[in-house]
């Protein structure tokens, strides 16, 4: 038995990139993002960047998968309700979930690569080549 | 291990968020089971100081 939510006024400005934005009960979400954030210091851009596939895309996230140390678990709601006056949240972004009612599971990946390329004379790249 | 959870009266009155990003979860409500994951990866590597090339030439990381 899963409590009911009431929100009396919500405002969001962008909900982007994978993101839910959920009003009422669900059963299931699933969001995943994969992100190639270039950020060059010139406005400049080549169509076919995102071809290439990066390790951070690839690489297994280990996930947790010891048992509960919970053998019998009990949830009494001494209140039906939870309930706030009013939300406001700017931005959902990047395999975000905002929820108001009653889930069961909800799983979200995201995986960004971020590289920054600058204006130089050789081809030098990293800190410490 | 026996567990009890008593959910007593919970009325919030403003909530003010920035953000919610890269797999985040904002929830007003109940869940059975919540798994969340996040890599962002920018190394040294990442920072190219050089000329305007796509980064299929510029760059020499293994994949």
């Amino acid at each position: 038995m899963k409590r009911t939510s009431v929100v009396q006024a919500f405002h969001s400005e962008t909900v982007v990139i994978s993101s839910v934005l959920q009003i009422g009960d669900s059963e299931r979400i699933s969001a995943r993002t994969c992100d190639l954030a270039v950020q060059r210091q010139h406005e400049l851009f080549f169509g076919s960047e995102g071809e290439q596939t990066f390790p951070v895309f690839t690489k297994p996230i280990p996930r947790w998968s010891f048992p509960s140390p919970i053998t019998s678990k009990q949830t009494l709601h001494q209140s039906p309700v939870i309930s706030a006056r009013s939300v406001r949240v700017l931005g959902i972004s990047s395999s975000s979930i905002v929820h108001i009612g009653s889930t069961s599971t909800v799983e979200a990946e995201s995986r960004i690569k971020h590289i920054r390329h600058l204006d130089g004379p050789a081809p030098t790249r990293g800190r410490d080549s | 291990m026996n567990y009890t959870v008593i959910n007593r009266d919970v009325h919030v009155s403003d909530i003010h968020l920035v953000a919610v990003a890269s797999a985040s979860l904002f929830l007003i409500g109940d869940a059975d089971v919540i798994n969340l994951s996040s890599a962002f990866d920018t190394p040294p590597e990442s920072l190219i100081i050089g000329p305007f090339v796509p980064l299929v030439q510029v760059r020499g990381e293994e994949s």
